[in-house]
């Protein structure tokens, strides 16, 4: 613990410094490298796995379906990755899915007729409700002043209950059925929908991050709050957007479990919070705010994803999977530590 | 230095993998057999006493057979998480997969790609809204019939002369809505009898118990109740020792768990119907392995189920029946 406090205190100096530019390439060549590094362990588990069961795990349809159950996770650790680099954290996720995929359906149904019309409707009332939750973490953490811990504990317990409140408790079905046969279980050239617009949320959530000032205020918000105010950022301003960009791609991963699954899985995602948090640290971003990428958390997204499906082909019993996937967690993020701290001493020597 | 770092890391990650690969070497049945075939029993959640029932008697069914069995369950019982380990499990190819669905319509969609991928679908417990059409075979408990055997078992117990009430969990739940229905039918039956209706508990044993004091209040000559799972029956137990009424009002209860027998041993509820799941794996053993030989199978088996009492469950024909944590 004090190792990860002291290399944090260490990141920031940078941050600090009076020279930006020479800041901002030696931050991304660590931030590079970070990944990098996740990504050998990824290799290594799919080369591992390839070894092991060639036939069963290297094939198209097993990596298509991969990529398709990882699709909803990875648009929701896309927005917590944007949170933690601020040093904040949204616990709020999981629940948040649940409620905008309810207020879809409800929508859906309620207009009624199963056309495009009535699909378009919910899943715009779906990706406001996510979004306005996010809005409610933004406001609750910097205007109330509550730390976002809290907050999106709280949230998360309302999202959830107000959820089961509209639904009685039981999941809501009878979506239009073209919601699921086309973006659900529908493909463009092989690659399923559901993928493609987590690719899509993906590779707008790096750009944004890497090469946009919003990503920049992100970076130095987290790195130092008060001196990024000090600089002239409207600092509450810009964390109420990343609060209501992490809902609104929580809405946004419940449509696409609404259109996979027909009906709003309601008992399924009281672990998504953990797994997004899991995947995007995984990924190289620091809990303490101010470092992190979109790729690396792509990579942890697909570490856990991967190993669970190996498993099932390897025929481990189940329990180990979680056993194995927690570890898996400690042992990446403690590689990623212990090569941070080495490059600490060789830059100060 | 960064050299040395790469190949531990791959190394770490084989030997992950490789571990993996030791315990299902364990684990699994030797090779080498002609026509072994490979069955997967994917559960509708991990670690349910119920499951791990059923797990036994399909391991038993494919041990006689000579067949390899895997099993694997998601987390939770729900569509969300299930949907990636019927993916996992049909990229292995076993030639057929007995499964729980979690949901009736957002497992279609997976298990649909399974069939398509030349397995054999056998559905155990519960089933699709198009079951007919993908499973071999569906086998689940008659829960109505469960549900007329509780009200038997409760007219016995109190003489059939009183008033009888329902502790459900919650509506839309087709199996407690099932034995919910069973029972109402069944109770009319005996005339002495008089049937108040249902309460819901919300899978809440504090609610149930308030439910319980209620309907004492309102009905004084309330003598049963049969509560449709397990924190329903516990629930309305406590209300009955709160008002003073656990020796007048007996308790039938649903299942039967570890908790469950521990209530019947305590007298906290005075009989319960089993279902039989180790009879659901077994049949889904054979029913896919019929299927895959070609042979004619059964499109529908409902089994049956078992009355516990304090008194017969410890008899060599009863005992068989109480659900197990492991096999």
């Amino acid at each position: 613990m004090s190792d990860l406090t002291e290399v944090t205190a260490a990141d920031e100096e940078p941050a600090e410094a009076s020279e930006p530019s020479g800041v901002r390439a030696a931050l991304r060549r660590r931030l590079t490298e970070t990944t990098t590094w996740t990504f050998l362990i990824l290799l290594g588990i799919v080369a591992g796995f390839a070894a092991l069961r060639f036939q069963q795990f290297a094939t198209v349809f097993n990596f298509r379906n991969i990529a398709a159950d990882a699709s909803g996770l990875l648009i929701i650790a896309v927005g917590m990755t944007f949170v933690i680099i601020t040093a904040g954290i949204d616990l709020s996720v999981g629940s948040v899915l649940v409620f905008s995929g309810v207020i879809a359906a409800k929508v859906m149904l309620a207009i009624g007729g199963g056309g495009w019309g009535a699909i378009a409707a919910g899943l715009v009332a779906g990706l406001v409700a996510g979004t306005a939750w996010g809005v409610v973490n933004g406001v609750l953490v910097t205007k109330a002043r509550v730390p976002p811990l809290i907050v999106t504990l709280g949230t998360l317990g309302m999202a959830l209950g107000s959820a089961l409140l509209i639904t009685g408790g039981i999941d809501v079905r009878g979506v239009p059925l073209q919601l699921t046969t086309t973006i659900g279980i529908g493909q463009l050239a092989g690659v399923p929908y559901v993928v493609i617009i987590a690719a899509a949320v993906t590779a707008v959530g790096a750009v944004t991050l890497s090469m946009t000032r919003f990503g920049r205020y992100t970076y130095a918000i987290g790195s130092n709050a008060e001196a990024a105010r000090r600089a002239g950022i409207n600092v509450d301003r810009h964390l109420i957007k990343v609060y209501a960009l992490s809902g609104f791609l929580a809405g946004m991963a419940g449509m696409v479990s609404l259109a996979r699954f027909a009906t709003t899985t309601i008992g399924g995602h009281s672990t998504d919070n953990l797994a997004a948090i899991a995947a995007v640290v995984l990924g190289g971003t620091s809990l303490f705010g101010g470092i992190g990428t979109v790729l690396g958390t792509v990579v942890g997204v697909f570490i856990p994803a991967i190993l669970q499906n190996g498993f099932v082909i390897l025929g481990v019993q189940p329990f180990w999977q979680q056993v194995a996937v927690g570890a898996v967690l400690i042992i990446a993020v403690y590689i990623d530590q212990l090569k941070r701290r080495a490059q600490e001493r060789g830059e100060r020597r | 230095m960064r050299r040395r770092w790469l190949v531990g890391t791959v190394a770490l990650a084989l030997l992950l993998a490789a571990c993996g690969g030791d315990d299902e070497g364990g684990g699994g049945a030797g090779g080498g057999a002609e026509q072994q075939y490979s069955l997967t029993l994917i559960q509708g959640v991990k670690g349910d006493q119920f499951y791990v029932t059923m797990q036994c008697g399909a391991q038993e069914a494919a041990a006689a057979a000579g067949a390899t069995l895997e099993v694997t369950a998601p987390d939770e019982f729900d569509a969300s998480l299930q949907t990636p380990v019927v993916n996992a499990v049909v990229a292995k190819k076993p030639d057929a997969i007995l499964v729980a669905p979690t949901d009736t319509q957002a497992m279609i969609p997976p298990l649909t790609q399974a069939k398509a991928a030349g397995i054999k679908l056998v559905f155990v417990d519960t089933t699709t809204e198009n079951g007919a059409e993908l499973a071999e075979s569906e086998i689940a408990s008659d829960n109505e019939e469960g549900g007329r055997e509780a009200a038997r078992s409760l007219a016995e117990l109190t003489g059939g002369k009183g008033s009888v009430l329902v502790i459900n969990v919650k509506p839309g739940i087709s199996t407690t809505d099932a034995r919910a229905k069973g029972f109402e039918e069944e109770i009319k039956k005996t005339p002495g009898l008089k049937y108040i209706g249902q309460e819901y508990s919300n899978d809440k044993p504090e609610t149930a118990a308030a439910k319980t004091t209620a309907a004492l209040a309102a009905h004084p000559d309330l003598v049963g109740i049969f509560g449709t799972n397990l924190f329903s029956a516990e629930g309305a137990a406590t209300g009955l020792r709160s008002a003073g009424a656990a020796e007048k009002v007996k308790i039938v209860g649903f299942d039967a768990g570890p908790k469950q027998v521990e209530d019947l041993e305590q007298g906290i509820v005075q009989a319960l119907i089993a279902q039989k799941p180790a009879d659901i794996g077994k049949a889904g053993v054979e029913q896919a392995i019929a299927a895959l030989k070609g042979e004619p199978v059964q499109k529908k088996i409902g089994t049956g189920f078992v009355v516990v009492t304090k008194e017969n469950m410890n008899d060599p024909d009863v005992k068989p029946f109480l659900y197990k944590s492991s096999c």
